[in-house]
């Protein structure tokens, strides 16, 4: 792929991805967003402009998930890593059932109901995940 | 836990980054190993065991 994993660190404090270490990867960073500003200003017609910048930005998207998931971490920066990632996730949860017991009270309310399906399929998603991930787990150790 | 894994690694006249790579861990690992503030793995401690020459983990890691 194009860019190397040891050019970037995981993002701990601002979210989730990866962000530069190197020069390398500010170069990459540079590299990936650059043309899309280039593409805009070019006088291409119609849906030519469109087209080139969603290719290169998919170009860049698959390789930067490629970038992340080839990440090096040790042992500590993975438990590390797992604990935070399940603090985020139950913070999420608890907004997600808030938003959803504050949409069912207010369609009771209104006498209309309306929870948003994205909520519901988040929640079913995240689950579904779990479960699986356990399975997994429980069948390899 | 204790360690003496900071004595020993001097003794050999490795740096941190070093012993880091040489155990496949990042240097923090090892900070906090030689602190005391992580417990490892049992395959993290006998590598680093056997990459100080040390015959035994009791001889780096000590339970408090």
């Amino acid at each position: 792929m194009l860019g190397k994993p040891e050019w970037f660190g995981p993002r701990k404090y601002t979210g989730w991805g990866a962000t530069p270490r190197t020069w390398q990867g500010w170069v990459y960073v540079l590299v990936a967003v650059a043309p899309l500003a280039l593409f805009g200003a070019l006088p291409l017609s119609g849906s030519t402009k469109p087209i080139l910048m969603g290719i290169w930005a998919a170009i860049f998207i698959v390789d930067f998930i490629d970038i992340i998931l080839r990440m090096q971490r040790d042992e500590r920066e993975r438990l590390h890593e797992a604990i935070a990632e399940r603090n985020a996730l139950w913070v999420i949860i608890v907004v997600l059932a808030v938003g959803i017991a504050y949409q069912a009270a207010q369609s009771s309310v209104l006498g209309k109901p309306r929870i948003d399906p994205i909520i519901l399929i988040a929640v079913i998603a995240g689950v579904i995940v779990k479960a699986v991930t356990n399975i997994y787990l429980d069948s390899r150790d | 836990m204790r360690t003496h894994i900071e004595f020993f690694r001097k003794k050999l006249g490795l740096t941190q980054e070093e012993l880091a790579r040489r155990v496949n861990v990042a240097r923090q690992t090892i900070i906090s190993l030689e602190q005391g503030k992580y417990n490892p793995s049992l395959y993290l401690a006998f590598a680093v065991t056997k990459t100080l020459k040390k015959r035994y983990i009791e001889d780096l890691f000590e339970l408090e």
